[in-house]
């Protein structure tokens, strides 16, 4: 039980008005944390999991590029409070290789000559991911609904629809996105 | 102070004892990038985000009553066609997972594209106060002046009505793509008895409601000489601005072009 949340979870004492107790499973590990209440997930995994992974970019939601999974759905880590994390289950794109093994993402990422700065690439990975869990086969308008939370500013989107094209076509033998 | 109460009841008594000085918190994809811009500096917070029953839809007596978290993502799968539609318009899958109804009345944004949607469905609201029980009001009475509305400090917005059974339809002319303020959004609805509700965004202080157009296409049948009629009302009833985005001039115009395209595709010939 977190210490600044009541036994139903409700009102927090008044000993403590700015740290909050963060306690999530991420990628799969549960990770616990003194943070100031108001940090966001973006920066609770950059800055206190070393999970860095996950990029941060304009901060307002409009890029996509701090994009992981909560609970299974993408989100913008910018725009929600670690706090509002307690106990779920967040996926980075550190959980997305296995090993040395890439996922099937990754791997057509490189080959498709996705990325060049790469900075948009690991919320595109993992936007393509929760759309292709969703949509093993995506039609036209699904792909556009699933990927149009991201921008990239070098490549253009030509190299990335291809590599996510071509990953779904090896969907969904490649390991399970955790 | 960051509370974070698991059910409604424990957050309605909250935000009745704190009143303004708490500040409700959903999805956060307003307040956030407010947080971010140095523009939202909290006193307390409640986050709303995990009471459980946030997310629930019930249907009944042919209107479905929308929980204060549901989300846009839980909106692009209601068969409620204006609704559904402004809801997928509304950023990406990030923020459409996140987003809010209520946080859409809550920001009371003259673009607010939920907004718009119910007001063309005529859709009713529950404000509730702790000790108080709950008020019901129209949606239409809810918006008073540029980001101001009739939620009071001591309230939650608890639920949202919206008739299941009308024919409607939505759209907005804007960007495409996440960066998605809308130049002039519109929706329009028509009750099974033939009442319509007629709504646009971004063209007044607040989301806005044309009584005038709807008068006149409740009193007769519908022909494409009254969807010209009602597009050129449409247009005198409307309050645009001029800013980057378009001219008062064009939001004006694409208003009338905006409900003809609506009523001609999906209203004339009992279409739909
Ligand atoms: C990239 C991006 C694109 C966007 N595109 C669009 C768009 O196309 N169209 C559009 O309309 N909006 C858009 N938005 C704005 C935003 O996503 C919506 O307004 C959303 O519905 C807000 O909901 P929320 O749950 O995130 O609200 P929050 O940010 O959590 O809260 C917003 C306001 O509502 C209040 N509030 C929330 N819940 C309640 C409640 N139950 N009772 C009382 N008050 C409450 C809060 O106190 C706050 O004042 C966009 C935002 C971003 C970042
Ligand atoms: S950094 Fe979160 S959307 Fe750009
Ligand atoms: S590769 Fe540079 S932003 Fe996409």
């Amino acid at each position: 039980m977190p210490e600044n949340v009541s036994e139903h979870g409700g009102a927090a004492s008044p000993a403590d008005d700015s740290i909050w107790h963060w306690r999530c499973k991420v990628n799969g590990q549960i990770i616990e944390r003194d943070l100031p209440a108001s940090t966001t997930l973006l920066h609770a995994l950059r800055d206190h999991c070393s999970l860095t992974g996950t990029k941060g970019a304009c901060e307002e939601g409009e890029c996509g590029s701090c994009t992981v999974l909560l609970d299974g759905a993408p989100v913008n880590s910018c725009l929600v409070l670690a706090a509002q994390t307690q106990d779920c289950q967040v996926t980075t794109i550190e959980a997305m290789a296995s090993g040395r093994k890439l996922h099937i993402l990754q791997d057509k990422f490189l080959a498709a000559g996705a990325a060049q700065c790469g900075y948009c690439t690991p919320g595109l990975i993992m936007a393509a991911a929760a759309l292709l869990k969703q949509h093993p086969d995506p039609t036209p308008d699904e792909f556009l609904q699933g990927m149009e939370g991201n921008i990239c500013r070098c490549t253009g989107y030509k190299a990335i629809s291809e590599a996510i094209r071509q990953a779904a076509q090896e969907w969904p033998t490649p390991p399970e996105v955790p | 102070m960051l509370y974070q109460p698991q059910i409604l009841e424990e957050a309605l008594t909250l935000k009745a004892d704190l009143g303004g000085d708490v500040d409700a918190l959903a999805g956060g994809t307003d307040l956030l990038v407010a947080l971010s811009r140095g523009q939202w500096r909290p006193k307390n917070v409640l986050d709303l985000s995990r009471v459980v029953e946030r997310s629930e839809i019930r249907k009944a007596d042919s209107r479905f009553s929308l929980a204060h978290g549901v989300t846009h993502a839980q909106l692009t799968r209601l068969p409620v066609r204006a609704l559904a539609e402004a809801a997928l318009s509304i950023g990406g899958p990030q923020i459409r997972n996140r987003g809010t109804l209520a946080g859409n009345l809550g920001t009371a944004s003259p673009a607010g594209d939920g907004c718009v949607a119910l007001l063309a469905l005529h859709a009713e609201m529950e404000l509730t106060r702790a000790g108080r029980g709950s008020r019901r009001l129209p949606v239409r009475d809810f918006f008073l002046d540029y980001r101001r509305t009739e939620l009071r400090p001591e309230e939650l917005i608890t639920r949202v009505v919206v008739p299941a059974d009308w024919t409607s339809a939505w759209h907005k002319i804007g960007k495409r793509g996440s960066v998605n303020i809308s130049v002039v959004c519109a929706a329009v609805a028509r009750s099974p008895q033939g009442r319509f509700g007629v709504a646009f965004g971004s063209v007044g202080p607040y989301p806005l409601t044309a009584p005038k157009t709807e008068a006149l296409l409740n009193a007769a049948a519908l022909t494409p000489e009254l969807i010209d009629e009602a597009a050129a009302m449409a247009q005198t009833e409307v309050s645009p601005i001029s800013d980057h985005r378009a001219s008062a001039a064009y939001r004006r115009a694409m208003c009338g072009t905006l409900l003809r395209r609506l009523l001609t595709e999906h209203f004339l010939n009992g279409r739909d």
